[in-house]
């Protein structure tokens, strides 16, 4: 599609902004027309998040100007810049799960009649219409606790929307979903399009930005490096301008896989709430061997690891599993460590790191009993050194082992997360969505652990939303489905299409409409 | 215009730097401040400054000692993200305890037997005392993590439960505490007219004639100790994981809840050892005493800049939050202030830290 030829809503210019000791941004240029889906495409830290955030007038402070139809205008704050019609649609999605969904909507614009009372009726028509603007029908009276996370995107879509956003940010919206339901949100992006409104789209999925892009803007190390018609850029100049350098064959590697199993799953199954979650879950993976589990959101790739892992309560959970030919008792996460496991789960702030520790205390937080004096005193010498060891091999970018994980990239600290379990020497790895928000070198980087790992023997599974880089670095691909093992592919045998396949062979009918 | 802002801003730069510095030592400084306005303040009658007179530094240092001993168990707690209400009620409980096996006897059926308890020594009392005090604690910390409810709930419940019971053992009278010189033991069973055993006046006592509070010292040790635990042990790196991402610890293979049930039970015993001296040093047991005191020893975590949600917090801080309360009580006494204005002072100093907290600068990232 050709994109309409008039002036810019918004225009950035010569936008300089820098915190103590980097340069965050410099000299950027940006700007973006009514009815435009503009990507902005970068590496992590490359100053996407630090230029939005300027947008939404989080960062006050900055050199440059920003003109909105033409007018130059300086936002005080977040809620200035909503007065001013720009809507941000956050990864970490700004709902209230406890409330309803029309509540959601018009919070702090409710309607009220005498004496404060809420025209509760009159509330949800209104939410109704702005969900039924977007084409979707989502029962406004539904909490958000109890909605995907591809609807909750769409309600904060809908109350974006009811606030008159014309241009509307949203950051990697899709990180959480699956192929269908991106679909879903494309064509509600294509909807807004169509009614004149203009998107910024942030994302690292490459297809997606192709299907949907009609302006591509490319930043690096706080620079605008290209600025093109999606139509004029490829994807190897994309790629190019995102790392500023060529990366071919990304996740090639070697395979070392052996006949010795090191981890047996038998029978895993896990019910919660009385709904059973994983159904008779076997599989086995050899020394060396990278197994790939695929599938769609809520099939059960997460509910699979965590649970091998000692996650969840012995009994929600049935089956067997044995670890280099012993079967393992794993009551919890210490016990499974106890055996060779590690696990880097998919929500890395939240379930992996704790942000305000500084690196060594994250690093070593899982292989702490092994630096210990007498009365559990740390060896202080022996911890700083392991850790500067791990912070060598996995090329952690940092000024130093005493900087709070908070400050790193998501690259950088994914590395945290693999060498805190690097550092008890596991048999078997368990990740979960490995490379969600890294950038591309990363992704790269980490891949390239797996590889030297697996050929030193560790096992692998890992599970992943990402099926071009199953397909690229698994031995073997595990499809999920509702909680059980729908296929199962040999390297080269897996293609994305019979993947899909395999993941969407529910067993009645599919609530999945919406 | 370009430089302009690089000029502006690298003074700002400084700025923000420098009161990281100052938040960091926050309760330091605080310490320092209010000592500077006691000396201030201080009166003066014929030019001698009463703040500043030897025995009055002495009394700071003992009144500040009970608060600072709860405190030090509090932080643990806190840190790892939970409270504990009932220690003030634990201190009086543990007192009535003390003092009545301090000094009388009790004809106990066991089993078909008659055991007779009580008359014990210092020593067996202090024990003896501190494993309830721990034992308390692991209700408090395990019925939270069993029934999956906020500390807030379990010590409010206990914070009543010790003290009915403190009343109900000592039928609601201060069990008087008589202390013999060594050799002169409790000489009758079950009596009045008798004698507990001496050491046990230590806890609350002095050293000998230099005045120096027993109290104080045994608060040192324990801040030592605690202090180096939280920042040498695995125990403490812990306990600072776990306060700061209980999943993200718990899947590193660290059993959380079992920590949360190790703080709950040193805050309980800390408790217990506070009880025992309030008791030494009041000469009985009650079961009416320390009312309030979780609330004072919150306010000392608090004023040395720990979180209430978990991860943050230093013994340090803590007792540099303990002296200031006391200071604040001693130099508003020293001037005849009233001491139901003195508690309004403390809840405004309260606030006044929570609000420092918040103007802590953040650090923006890219």
């Amino acid at each position: 599609m050709k994109p309409v030829e008039q002036s810019p809503v918004l225009q950035m210019q010569g936008i300089t902004k820098r915190f103590p000791g980097v340069t965050a941004l410099q000299d950027v240029t940006f700007s973006v027309r009514a009815g435009e889906v503009h990507c902005l495409m970068g590496e992590n830290g490359a100053g996407k998040s630090t230029l939005m955030k300027i947008m939404n007038g989080i960062y006050t402070e900055y050199d440059g100007q920003m003109l909105l139809d033409g007018h130059p205008v300086r936002f005080a704050n977040p809620k200035d810049a909503q007065r001013h019609g720009i809507g941000m649609i956050h990864q970490e999605l700004n709902l209230v799960p406890e409330l309803r969904v029309y509540e959601n909507i018009l919070l702090g614009r409710e309607s009220m009649g005498i004496g404060g009372i809420l025209q509760r009726r009159k509330m949800i028509r209104i939410a109704s219409e702005e969900l039924a603007r977007l084409g979707v029908s989502i029962d406004p009276r539904r909490p958000i606790f109890a909605l995907r996370i591809a609807e909750r995107q769409l309600v904060e879509v809908a109350k974006a929307l009811s606030l008159h956003a014309r241009i509307l940010v949203m950051d990697e919206p899709t990180s959480a979903l699956a192929n269908h339901e991106v679909e879903r949100l494309f064509s509600v992006i294509r909807a807004l399009k169509a009614s004149g409104v203009a998107i910024i789209y942030i994302s690292h999925r490459m297809d997606e930005i192709y299907s949907i892009a009609d302006y591509i803007t490319v930043l690096r190390d706080g620079r605008t490096v290209a600025s093109l018609p999606a139509g004029e850029m490829s994807r190897t100049q994309l790629i190019k301008h995102m790392v500023g350098r060529d990366i071919s064959e990304m996740f090639q590697r070697d395979i070392v896989a052996q006949e010795a199993p090191m981890l047996e799953v038998r029978d895993l199954s896990l019910t919660g709430r009385g709904v059973r979650k994983l159904d008779h879950i076997s599989f086995t993976v050899n020394k060396g061997e990278v197994v790939g589990l695929a599938g769609l959101m809520g099939a059960g790739r997460t509910e699979t690891l965590e649970t091998i892992f000692g996650g969840y309560p012995p009994k929600q959970r049935s089956g067997e599993i044995w670890i280099a030919g012993k079967q393992a008792r794993i009551q919890s996460p210490k016990d499974a460590i106890r055996y060779g496991l590690g696990l880097v789960t998919e929500d890395r702030k939240n379930r992996s790191l704790v942000l305000g520790l500084p690196i060594r205390s994250n690093a070593t937080l899982a292989a702490l009993r092994d630096m210990l004096l007498p009365f559990g005193v740390v060896v202080r010498r022996r911890e700083r050194t392991a850790v500067q060891v791990k912070i060598t091999e996995l090329d952690i970018r940092t000024p130093g082992i005493e900087v709070p994980v908070a400050t790193l990239s998501g690259g950088n600290q994914q590395k945290v997360v693999l060498a805190k379990f690097l550092l008890t020497r596991p048999k078997v790895l368990l990740l979960d969505e490995p490379t969600r928000g890294i950038d591309v070198g990363a992704k790269a980087q980490v891949y390239q652990i797996v590889g030297q790992l697996a050929k030193q023997g560790t096992a692998f599974v890992i599970a992943s939303s990402e099926m071009p880089e199953l397909l690229a670095v698994c031995d073997r691909i595990l499809v999920l489905c509702e909680g059980r093992v729908t296929a199962q592919f040999k390297r080269g045998e897996a293609t994305q299409e019979a993947i899909l396949e395999a993941a969407t062979r529910f067993t009645e009918v599919s609530e999945m409409s919406v | 215009m370009a430089t302009d802002l690089i000029r502006s801003s690298a003074p700002n730069f400084n700025r923000k730097r420098w009161l990281n510095f100052l938040f960091r030592f926050q309760s330091l400084f605080g310490l320092v401040i209010i000592l500077i306005l006691a000396v201030l303040f201080s009166p003066k009658p014929n030019g001698v400054n009463l703040f500043l007179s030897q025995r009055n530094l002495l009394n700071i240092l003992m009144f500040a000692s009970e608060v600072g001993i709860l405190a030090v168990g509090m932080t643990l707690v806190i840190l790892i993200g939970g409270i504990d209400l009932s220690v003030g009620s634990v201190m009086a409980f543990i007192g009535v305890i003390a003092a009545d096996l301090l000094m009388n006897r009790h004809d106990v059926p066991v089993l078909g037997t008659i055991i007779t308890v009580g008359g014990w020594s210092a020593l067996a009392i202090l024990v003896v005392c501190t494993l309830v005090g721990a034992l308390i604690g692991f209700v408090n910390g395990w019925s939270a993590e069993r029934f999956k409810v906020p500390s807030f709930v379990t010590t409010l419940a206990m914070m009543s439960i010790a003290r009915g019971l403190a009343r109900a053992w000592s039928n609601n009278n201060s069990i008087p505490i008589a202390l013999g010189s060594s050799g002169e033991q409790l000489s009758q069973y079950g009596s009045s007219g008798g004698f507990g055993d001496p050491v046990f006046g230590l806890l609350g006592g002095t050293i000998g004639n230099t005045g120096l509070p027993i109290p104080g010292l045994i608060m040192i040790v324990i801040a030592l100790i605690f202090g180096f635990i939280l920042t040498y042990t695995a125990f403490g790196r812990r306990l600072y994981a776990a306060g700061g991402n209980p999943v993200a610890t718990r899947l590193s293979g660290i059993a959380v809840g079992r920590l949360r049930i190790y703080t709950f039970m040193i805050c309980g015993a800390l408790a217990a050892i506070a009880g025992l001296i309030h008791a030494s040093r009041l000469n009985q047991g009650s079961p009416n005493e320390s009312i309030g005191y979780e609330l004072n020893a919150i306010a000392a975590v608090v004023i040395g800049g720990a979180s209430l949600n978990g991860g943050k917090g230093t013994i340090a801080g803590c007792i540099a939050g303990a002296f200031i309360l006391q200071i604040l009580d001693n130099i508003l006494g020293l001037n005849s202030v009233s001491a139901n204005v003195q508690l309004v002072v403390k809840g405004l100093l309260v606030i006044l830290a929570v609000a420092l907290q918040q103007l802590r600068p953040s650090t923006e990232s890219a």
